[in-house]
């Protein structure tokens, strides 16, 4: 096991920590709001370590250059879509879900921008 | 590389755990907030699979899987919003 | 058709051509000629959702290496500094939190829509914060309303410099 592989391991599990520590605020959060704040950890640092790992893995094997501009596109459709459907589903739970601590403050509410 | 293939079990693990949520959730948007995330996971799950067996076809199919959860959350989404 | 531009159609094109090669990653002739059609065609519908005005404003180098240089270095040090702080109070063993929504101002420079899009998607991306809405008041400023799950500010100023941290500046100097 050569340096590189010990580089791509290493960033491959701080990748898969966040990810786990998103799927624990998924599981242990108590309502809808924190649950989409904590699926952000996945959506940011999970994908974008574990596509780096796979991209010094990819370039010090030499493999293919599509491989790494596929790579790279998963990445950015990934954080170009995330916050639009975490937007959207932020949105719809407030209209629909009950906040379980209540939040201090709710600018929102008062001023109704609808 | 078996790093790789330990990583992907370790993924799909997660989606197990997420699953959970997706059965107990109380409400509508907590199960498709968890279902967002396991597309997610599962995309993971699929790239670091295709660096462990070398088929870089695995890498498609991880981008239309994050491409068709986007979709689905946000028609969900605007569903709950009562403007769709 | 209703709205069609000529310049928001080559942008687009061009855009689409671009991503194609990228996509395929062969120089053949005819996947060549069938890329030209495709991005032609499919940017004849959608160049008017994508485009509204100033179309060719990206283009410009000085631009992208701006762009390119705020994603790698500022975004990224943002979101692994939120990163921590949302991971520290996941694995607290209690969970206490004070979550709020709040109405933080935006930089009276950045007045294009493509701006405001990217600094409440950036704002989204930071674990911790989710951006619900942007309004407009009567004089014309900007305003964001933000979730916050651990309000640590109540002073909508300086909560908005606490939440934006140095973003929005580059984001000002990239779309103006």
């Amino acid at each position: 096991m050569d340096v590189v592989d010990l580089i791509a391991t290493i960033l491959m599990v701080i990748g898969l920590f966040f990810a786990f520590i998103g799927t624990l605020g998924i599981l242990r959060m108590p309502d809808v709001f924190g649950r989409l704040q904590a699926s952000t950890c996945i959506s940011t640092m999970g994908t974008i370590f574990v596509v780096l790992s796979s991209i010094v893995y990819v370039v010090a094997h030499g493999m293919s250059g599509s491989v790494v501009v596929k790579l790279v596109f998963i990445l950015l459709f990934v954080l170009g879509t995330n916050p639009v459907s975490n937007h959207a589903l932020c949105k719809g739970a407030y209209r629909s879900a009950k906040p379980n601590p209540e939040p201090i403050l709710d600018d929102y509410k008062e001023d109704d921008p609808q | 590389m078996t790093a790789f293939l330990i990583g992907a079990i370790v993924c799909l693990i997660l989606d197990r755990l997420v699953l959970y949520r997706v059965f107990r959730g109380p409400t509508a948007a907590d199960r498709i907030c968890a279902m967002d995330a396991l597309d997610l996971v599962t995309a993971l799950a699929l790239v670091l699979y295709s660096l462990h067996t070398g088929r870089t076809i695995y890498l498609d199919i991880a981008l239309v899987v994050a491409l068709l959860g986007f979709v689905s959350t946000v028609f969900v989404g605007r569903y709950l919003e009562r403007r769709l | 058709m209703k709205g069609f531009k000529f310049s928001a159609w080559l942008s687009t094109a061009i855009l689409c051509f671009l991503f194609w090669l990228l996509l395929t990653w062969s120089f053949a002739p005819r996947e060549l000629i069938l890329g030209v059609l495709v991005s032609a065609i499919v940017s004849a519908f959608a160049s008017r959702f994508l485009i509204h005005s100033r179309a060719f404003y990206l283009y410009n180098p000085v631009r992208l290496v701006l762009l390119v240089f705020y994603c790698v270095i500022i975004f990224f040090w943002e979101v692994i500094k939120a990163n921590v702080s949302m991971a520290a109070l996941v694995l607290r063993p209690k969970l206490d939190y004070k979550p709020g929504i709040l109405r933080i101002p935006a930089d009276p420079e950045l007045k294009s829509d493509y701006g405001l899009a990217m600094v409440s998607n950036c704002i989204t991306l930071t674990p911790g914060t989710i951006t619900m809405e942007t309004a407009q008041d009567e004089e014309g400023r900007n305003y964001y309303y933000v979730h916050w799950i651990d309000v640590a500010e109540t002073d909508r100023d300086k909560a908005g410099e606490a939440i934006k941290g140095t973003m929005e500046r580059w984001i000002g100097r990239i779309w103006k």
